[in-house]
C-alpha cells in the first residue's frame, strides 16, 4: 500500500505570523501555537483545475481589460517561471492567479485609498496553469509602489501577488513576487517578517534580459517551489499478525 | 524508490493584503469583464438542493471586530465520502453589510485516514486576508457526529486545544452555525498541516 504525506513545513523559512511591525497583524495574528496533525485525505486531495475554465487573454493583463485594444500605461514585463515541488518534480497544471497595482501603485479596488491614478485599460488580475513542464508566462506592466498606513505611511515595494494551487490542498501557496533591485524590499516589514536571508531572496524575480523577444520588454523569473509530497510503501497489515 | 534526500525549501509566503478580490473573486467586486464565473462559486453542481446544508458564521478580529476582508476557501468530499478533482472546492468571503459568510454545500462524509482509520466529517477551511502573513488551516466538524472517536480532534484535546472551536452548531434542520476567532478566550486552533 502506497502511502501519501506531505513533507513537514519548515517555519524558520516562513514568515513570522505575529510580527508587530506589520501593524495588521497586531489584532489578527492567533497567539496560540499551531497543533501540528498527521497529513491525511482531506490534505493530499485537491481541486484540480480545468483548462476550459482558463480564457486566451488570461494571462495577458497588458489586453485583457484593455478598451478599444488601448494600452495600460507603464513598461510591459514578462514574468515567468516554473511550479515544482521540494523535490524537483514539475508540476502540471497548477493555477496561478496573480494580483497588482497599476504603474502608478494604484489598485482597481473601492478600498485602496491611495491618491493614484486608475488606468482604464488595467485590471491587474490575471491567471494561468502550468505546462506539463510546470512553467508559466505572464505579460503584464511593471507595477508601481505604493504608500499604505503601517506606522505612519510606509512604502511596499513593487510586487505581483500570487495565489497557487497545486495537487494537494495541503501545497496551498499565497505570496507575493519583487522585483530584482529594488531599495523598498529590505525597509518592508511584510518581507521581513521572514527571518532567513535566503527564503526571502527566494521572493525577488530575477532579471532576465535574453528571455523576451522584443527590446521594449524586460523579463523577470520567478521559480515557485511547493510542497513535496512523499510516497512511502508499507506492507498492508492484517489484524492479528 | 523516488530520493527523498534532497529537499528544496518551500517558497515562503506572503499576506494576501486586502485586494485578494482583484486576482481571485474579479465579479466580487465588479471587474466583470474576464471571467465566467469566480472561482468555487458552489462547491458541488447538479447537487439536490434539499440535501444541503448550510454554514454560516464571521471572522472576529482580537478586538472583537467582525471582518469583511478576509477569504475563506474550503475542500471536502461529498456525502458518499468521495473526492472528486472538480467539485468540493469553494471560495466566499463575508457579506459587506452582515458580515457573514455562508457556505451552502453538502454534509461531508466520513474520511479515511492513511492508517485507514475514519474521520468524522469535516471540511478544510482556511482563511487569507491582511494581517496574516500566511494562510491559516482549520476545519469544520459537526455538532451532533461522533466527536469522540475522531483522531484528529482527540490529538487536539491531548494538546489541550479548545475542540468546541473547530465544531460548527446546529441551528435549524441543515443550517449550522460557525465562527472563526483569529485571537482572544474563543481563538480557533489552526493547524500545522
Ligand atoms: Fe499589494
Amino acid at each position: 500500500m502506497n502511502v501519501k504525506s506531505l513533507v513537514k513545513r519548515n517555519y524558520k523559512k516562513q514568515p513570522e505570523i505575529d510580527f508587530p511591525d506589520y501593524k495588521s497583524s497586531i489584532f489578527r495574528a492567533p497567539k496560540n501555537k499551531k497543533i501540528s496533525i498527521p497529513s491525511n485525505n482531506s490534505e493530499i486531495f485537491g481541486p484540480i483545475f480545468n483548462q476550459k475554465i482558463i480564457g486566451k487573454l488570461d494571462n495577458d493583463l497588458t489586453l485583457n481589460s484593455s478598451k478599444n485594444k488601448m494600452s495600460p500605461i507603464g513598461h510591459k514585463i514578462i514574468v515567468y517561471g516554473t511550479v515544482i515541488d521540494q523535490f524537483s518534480n514539475p508540476i502540471k497544471g497548477a493555477l496561478i492567479e496573480i494580483w497588482q497595482a497599476n504603474a502608478a501603485g494604484k489598485y482597481l479596488h473601492q478600498d485602496d485609498i491611495n491618491p493614484a491614478p486608475i488606468d482604464p485599460n488595467f485590471s491587474g488580475c490575471g491567471r494561468s496553469l502550468t505546462s506539463s513542464d510546470g512553467s508559466y508566462e505572464f505579460l503584464t506592466i511593471q507595477p508601481g509602489p505604493y504608500p499604505y498606513p503601517n506606522r505612519g505611511i510606509e512604502w511596499r515595494p513593487m510586487h505581483i501577488h500570487f495565489s497557487i494551487f497545486g495537487k494537494s490542498f495541503g501545497q496551498r501557496l499565497i505570496t507575493q513576487m519583487y522585483f530584482e533591485g529594488d531599495p523598498l524590499i529590505n525597509l518592508c516589514p511584510m518581507v521581513n517578517s521572514i527571518a532567513d536571508e535566503r527564503a526571502k531572496k527566494s521572493l525577488v524575480g530575477k532579471l532576465d534580459t535574453s528571455r523576451s523577444k522584443s527590446p521594449n520588454i524586460l523579463a523577470y523569473k520567478f521559480d515557485i517551489v511547493l510542497r513535496g509530497v512523499k510516497q512511502t510503501y508499507f506492507e498492508n497489515r492484517h489484524e492479528g499478525l | 524508490m523516488k530520493n527523498y534526500n534532497k529537499i528544496l525549501d518551500e517558497t515562503p509566503f506572503q499576506t494576501a493584503g486586502p485586494f485578494l478580490h482583484i486576482g481571485c473573486m474579479p465579479n466580487k467586486i465588479k471587474i466583470n469583464n474576464l471571467y465566467k464565473n469566480d472561482l468555487g462559486e458552489v462547491p458541488f453542481k447538479n447537487k439536490n438542493e434539499i440535501e444541503m446544508i448550510t454554514i454560516e458564521g464571521s471572522v472576529f478580529d482580537g478586538n472583537g471586530i467582525t471582518l469583511d476582508d478576509v477569504m475563506l476557501e474550503t475542500w471536502q468530499c461529498d456525502e458518499n465520502s468521495q473526492f472528486f478533482e472538480d467539485n468540493g472546492f469553494a471560495r466566499f468571503i463575508p457579506d459587506k453589510l452582515t458580515k457573514k459568510f455562508k457556505l451552502f454545500t453538502v454534509k461531508p462524509g466520513q474520511v479515511k485516514n492513511l492508517d485507514s482509520k475514519n474521520q468524522s466529517p469535516h471540511i478544510c477551511l482556511s482563511i487569507s486576508s491582511r494581517g496574516l502573513n500566511m494562510t491559516l488551516n482549520t476545519r469544520i466538524y459537526f455538532e451532533g457526529d461522533d466527536l469522540i472517536n475522531d483522531p484528529i480532534l482527540s490529538m487536539i484535546k491531548n494538546n489541550k486545544g479548545n475542540i468546541d472551536s473547530l465544531v460548527a452548531k446546529k441551528i435549524k434542520k441543515n443550517v449550522y452555525a460557525f465562527d472563526v476567532f483569529l485571537q482572544g478566550d474563543k481563538e480557533t486552533v489552526f493547524f500545522d498541516i
